[in-house]
């Protein structure tokens, strides 16, 4: 029997492992498969159907070249190749440094074609001339393994003798910024920073960020519970069972009382007067604004229901379903309403429909000069503030109305950080 | 023509040989980038606490000038005189005062730029390496004696036992993959009981030359490795997965066990594994001494650590241990010097019986020695208690079955890998065809067995790591994410540069094969598939070294958020996977390709013998890498959290100094080693080169 030509073969190939991917793609959406899963699938059906293709490829006598004929035909397509993959990366916005590791894997597969290509070497002509080439392998591996560690990036051992020469955290006779410094020094050597970001700082979204969600809004007692027994109750966004696990839980035995007390003073400072807080696990995540039983609370607070905040009462003023009950008050439904301009800071020209994070908070907190609006956030914790002011946007912006949900804020930079503290938006002179 | 040269090059190696050595033994005269104390063998009467702010104020010197007194520093070196009036001596008990370390005396050394780390180091991963040498060449050495011994009754009982210890370590390995990985629980014990009883069953009945069919093993296999796993496995409900997984155990026992009992016997591997154990029996002598030296290096340098270390552990220092050795020791020699007399007396059977024996002991001498190395870094919980613990606690510690799978399995590896390198030298020693030929066979046995074994080993890696962080996280992220991240880094371009390797090697291997260049454009495919997957592998989520960046470091160096996935485990097992998958497929073309076309052994690329030594040397340089990750992700805690490190060497040493440490290690084990393969096999070839040795002598007789 005749062999079928790589065309007969190619024709049987390429249509049965496209129907395969079709029905994969679209059987396994109707079945409710997940899409990664799919994808998966897919790529492996593809990958196969390559490898099939190339089996099918009839057999042909592999022309070995001398290393001059390799690098001759290699280089202009590594080149190109290379090109490719560095404007690629950059468009997908990789940084430079992950774009030159990308181009230099593409120069270790060069390396390797031209190797799979080469011409047999020639047998050693004596002893000499194996060991020369023995020698010459150890010292090729050698070389290689002391470049690659040498040429990575280093860090300083002083640095972390200096860390390691610290006395252990000891709050007697320390005060204010000396203790939130202990803290962030206890928050490092804990190796929270792991999965945690503190604003800018870190780099996992394994835990959340800590700063955007301003821990330092939240109770003494709630943050050293969160620590202490992180299965209690799991931050929004992060209930799915691998993030549950991810706390360790022997924090209650492995910090002393002052570093505690430190870490949560450090903890306390987390705060963001320019934005809402933000919740959920990254790319999914939400603000107050959006967030259904942040608005409940918020309620609670705003109608004077609220056991921390006894004596705050908005609805008092701005009425329980937003229409003022004194004249002057904000009428909460205006979604085109300005700003005050009894204020020195005032927003001329912003509706309140635009009116930035930053701007509600500081009405809430600092009040209005000359009228009832007192500057509430010297007299209760700013965690219920903020979520009286997300209730508050209801009136003019029913939640079930929205078509979508309000943008998460761009994470707050060092300068953002520094200019909050020069510019006192912060009523706590600590911060 | 061949031989005359061959006598003339003979003293010329030797001088290079001795050449080489002179300039390996210069190259540690070369100072080293640690703190020198005058003298070569010069003791300092300075307690560690001195010492250590003395090294600090060294660096602040170069740091800030040649400025003079009134630091910090120079007040922690008890100097009354400099420290500012009034002021309270600083309180710097803390650097000492914790736990065992208190008293702790420490008296810094230097020989030839080697400090006390690295002198400790240095012995530590040399006895390592031999150990794993001759623990883990065992384990297969009696597969091959089994492969290689002709059928005759007492063989046959022989491989009876020897399937059933075949049957433990597999059903181990699956069972603990099946157990972590998928989450089965007792996935380890339904592994275990089901493979081994199906090895024991089938093997028996293959005694009796009942069950010649495979496919009938596998059935019987899985059936009654089943159902004897079930109720031999403490669980309250019996769930799917566990019974799976006790059937797929079951299956591969009765098909491997069958396999192997009606495997026609080739003579290679007899020859094969009886010069491994050649090799094996004079590196046990250096495991003995690198042992020995490393004992005294630690009671000259670490006195008082190694005291309490020793206190802790009364029964198994005083008792096990040295009867373990010294019945491995007697067994060892038993089975290396009884292997012509057996085969003479036509008594293969309990020569094979012996070596399951010595497999056995030194399993137990492993898992034993893993429990002072566990202890030192997951001591157990809690930590309050230790001094009232039993010392059977203190062995059992929650990373110690994770790290005897691990070094179980790695050492197999080891033992793979090394097999090829012996292989390689030989080809290069050989001068005859025949024995050309059969050298490269031995080097693309070597490949296979270490290959094979290192499918499973990043599962055992990641089984053992997550113990850690089940255990303390702090350290886990020590080793991931923090001064240990770039190692790790590094660790991941080896496994990618080792599976290239091996594919390298089967590529050129191929060459050799008639009708094998078919599978050439797939192949190709495959090494695109290896060079991506080793991207994603070693794509960090930043290029800075620590957790967080250090004064020196730009912090720009992080992938933005959206990219980040490219970092997470998730698409390093897929990367991995990959890695594996493509391995094994190009695998699969070589064996279908030495079935099905002439190998042309003897023939092969030169470049596929150097590819050997070079897979060789980077399997025992990422071993020795994962030790020293392993030992420094105690960081300043020679027991983590109770006995502290308060030497001034507590810290971590940065990358290029460690990368070059492990090369000069690896290079000291490579020219034992060379040495050892060319006393053992090489020298008595020599000596008897006047006689005609047949490449292949003729099979012991039958009982």
């Amino acid at each position: 029997m005749q062999e079928k030509t790589f065309k007969q073969k190619a024709v049987k190939i390429v249509p049965i492992s496209l129907i395969a991917v079709a029905i994969i793609w679209f059987g396994g959406a109707a079945a409710g498969l997940a899409p990664v899963l799919l994808q998966r699938l897919a790529g492996i059906v593809l990958v196969t159907m390559v490898y099939a293709l190339l089996l099918a490829i009839p057999k042909t006598e592999l022309k070995e070249k001398s290393l001059f004929q390799n690098l001759k035909i290699k280089i202009p397509v590594i080149i190109v190749i290379a090109a490719i993959i560095w404007v690629v990366a950059g468009q997908a916005g990789f940084p430079i440094w992950w774009q030159i590791e990308f181009v230099a894997f593409a120069l270790v597969g060069l390396f390797y074609f031209v190797l799979l290509d080469l011409r047999t070497m020639k047998p050693e002509k004596g002893q000499f001339h194996a060991v020369i080439r023995l020698i010459g392998t150890y010292a090729f591996a050698s070389v290689l393994f002391i470049v690659i560690t040498a040429q990575l990036p280093q860090f300083d051992p002083a640095h972390e003798i200096e860390k390691l020469n610290r006395p252990p955290v000891k709050l007697s006779g320390l005060a204010g910024p000396e203790v939130i410094a202990a803290g962030r020094e206890v928050f490092e050597q804990n190796k929270c920073f792991n999965c945690h970001k503190v604003f800018w700082e870190g780099n996992s979204d394994r835990g959340p960020n800590l700063g955007t969600k301003q821990i330092g809004l939240y109770s003494e007692d709630y943050i050293k519970e969160q620590i202490l027994e992180p299965r209690k109750t799991q931050s929004p966004g992060f209930e799915d069972p691998k993030s549950k696990k991810a706390m360790p839980t022997y924090y209650d035995e492995d910090l002393s009382e002052d570093e505690l007390a430190a870490l949560v003073s450090y903890l306390k400072t987390m705060r963001d007067p320019t934005h809402m807080p933000v919740e959920g696990k990254f790319p999914d995540q939400w603000t107050w604004w959006d967030d259904p039983k942040i608005l409940e609370e918020g309620k609670i607070v705003f109608e004077g229901l609220e056991p921390a905040t006894e004596g705050l009462n908005c609805a008092v003023c701005h009425g329980k379903d937003g229409i003022p009950m004194m004249t002057g008050a904000l009428d909460f439904r205006n979604e085109n309403q300005p700003d005050t301009d009894k204020m020195p800071d005032h927003l001329p020209g912003v509706q309140m429909k635009d009116w930035p994070d930053g701007l509600w908070y500081k009405r809430v907190t600092r009040g209005v000069e000359g009228t009832p609006m007192a500057p509430w956030g010297t007299i209760f914790p700013h965690l219920y503030l903020w979520k009286a002011e997300a209730y508050a946007r209801t009136f003019h912006d029913p939640l079930d109305k929205r078509a979508e949900k309000r943008p998460v804020p761009p994470i707050p930079t060092k300068e953002d950080i520094e200019k909050w503290k020069t510019e006192g938006l912060f009523l706590d002179p600590l911060l | 023509m061949d031989s005359s040269r061959t006598l003339q090059n003979k003293p010329l190696l030797f001088k290079i040989i001795l050449v080489l050595l002179f300039v390996y033994g210069l190259a540690h005269l070369a100072p080293q980038p640690v703190s020198s104390i005058s003298g070569i063998w010069g003791p300092s009467s300075a307690l560690a606490q001195d010492d250590e702010f003395e090294e600090f104020d060294e660096f602040e010197e170069e740091e800030e000038g040649e400025e003079e007194g009134g630091d910090e520093e120079a007040s922690a070196e008890g100097e009354e005189g400099e420290a500012a009036e009034g002021e309270e001596e600083e309180d710097l008990s803390y650097l000492t005062d914790i736990g065992p370390a208190k008293d702790h005396e420490f008296e810094p050394y230097s020989f030839m730029g080697l400090s006390n780390r690295k002198f400790t180091w240095a012995a530590a991963q040399l006895h390592i390496l031999f150990a794993s040498f001759i623990l883990g060449c065992p384990m297969f050495v009696v597969i091959m004696e089994v492969m290689g011994a002709r059928r005759t009754q007492g063989v046959r009982k022989a491989i009876i036992l020897a399937n059933v210890f075949l049957g433990i370590l597999i059903g181990v390995v699956i069972g603990i993959t099946g157990e972590i990985i998928v989450g089965i629980h007792h996935g380890v014990l339904y592994g275990l009981w089901a493979c081994a009883f199906a090895a024991l069953i089938v093997s028996f009945l293959n005694y009796f030359h009942r069950l010649m069919n495979v496919k009938a093993a596998a059935v019987v296999g899985g059936i009654f490795g089943t159902v004897i796993a079930i109720p031999l496995t403490p669980v309250e409900h019996i769930e799917v997965s566990g019974v799976i997984l006790a059937i797929i155990n079951g299956v591969v026992g009765g098909v491997l066990s069958n396999m192997i009992m009606f495997a026609k016997s080739d003579f290679k591997f007899e020859r094969l594994a009886h010069e491994i154990t050649k090799v094996i029996g004079m590196c046990y002598s250096f495991t003995a001494l690198t042992g020995g030296l490393f004992l005294f290096v630690m009671l000259v340098l670490y006195q008082d650590f190694i005291t309490y270390l020793v206190a802790n552990f009364p029964v198994l220092f005083l008792v096990a241990y040295p009867t373990l050795f010294i019945l491995e020791t007697i067994v060892m020699y038993i089975y290396v010097y009884s292997w012509d007399p057996l085969n003479q007396a036509n008594k293969k059977g309990r020569h094979i019986v012996c070596g399951v024996f010595l497999n056995i002991l030194g399993l137990t001498l492993l898992c034993a020695l893993d429990g002072p190395a566990t202890f030192m870094q997951t001591p157990p919980k809690p930590l309050d208690e230790l001094a009232n613990m039993g010392e059977w606690s203190k062995i059992a510690t929650s990373t110690w079955m994770p790290l005897n799978y691990h070094r179980l399995v790695g050492n197999g590896t080891f033992g793979g890998y090394m097999v090829g390198v012996i292989g390689a030298y030989m080809y290069l020693w050989s001068n005859k065809r025949e024995e050309k030929e059969y050298y490269d066979w031995v080097g693309y046995m070597g490949n296979n067995i270490g290959v094979a074994i290192m499918i499973p080993l990043p599962a055992m890696g990641y089984i053992y790591v997550r113990e850690i962080y089940e255990y303390d996280a702090t350290i886990g992220m020590y080793i991931m994410s923090d001064r240990e991240s770039m190692f790790m880094l590094v660790q991941g371009l080896l496994v990618g540069t080792m599976f290239s390797a091996s594919n390298i090697y089967m590529w050129v291997s191929m060459k050799r094969i008639e009708n094998a260049q078919r599978f050439f454009p797939a192949m190709k495919f495959g090494f695109i598939l290896i060079v991506i997957s080793a991207t994603i592998w070693f794509t960090p989520r930043r290029f800075f070294a620590t957790m967080m960046p250090e004064p020196g470091m730009n912090p720009d160096m992080v992938l933005p958020d959206n990219l980040a996935f490219l970092a997470l485990m998730i698409s390093k097992n897929t990367a991995a996977f990959a890695l594996v998958t493509v391995t094994f497929i190009n695998y699969i073309f070589y064996t279908i390709a030495t079935k099905t076309g002439k190998v042309h052994y003897g023939k092969i690329n030169p470049l596929g013998i150097y590819v050997l030594i070079f897979l060789g040397f980077a399997d025992i340089w990422l071993m020795s890498w994962m030790g020293t990750i392993r030992e420094l992700s105690r960081m300043n805690w020679h027991v983590y959290k109770v006995f502290k490190d308060v030497t001034p060497e507590k810290f971590a040493p940065t990358l290029a100094e460690s990368g070059f440490h492990v090369t000069t290690i690896v290079w000291t084990f490579f020219i034992i080693m060379t040495a050892t393969i060319w006393l053992a096999i090489k020298y008595p070839k020599s000596k008897k080169k006047s006689e005609s040795i047949p490449a292949q002598t003729a099979p012991q007789m039958a009982e």
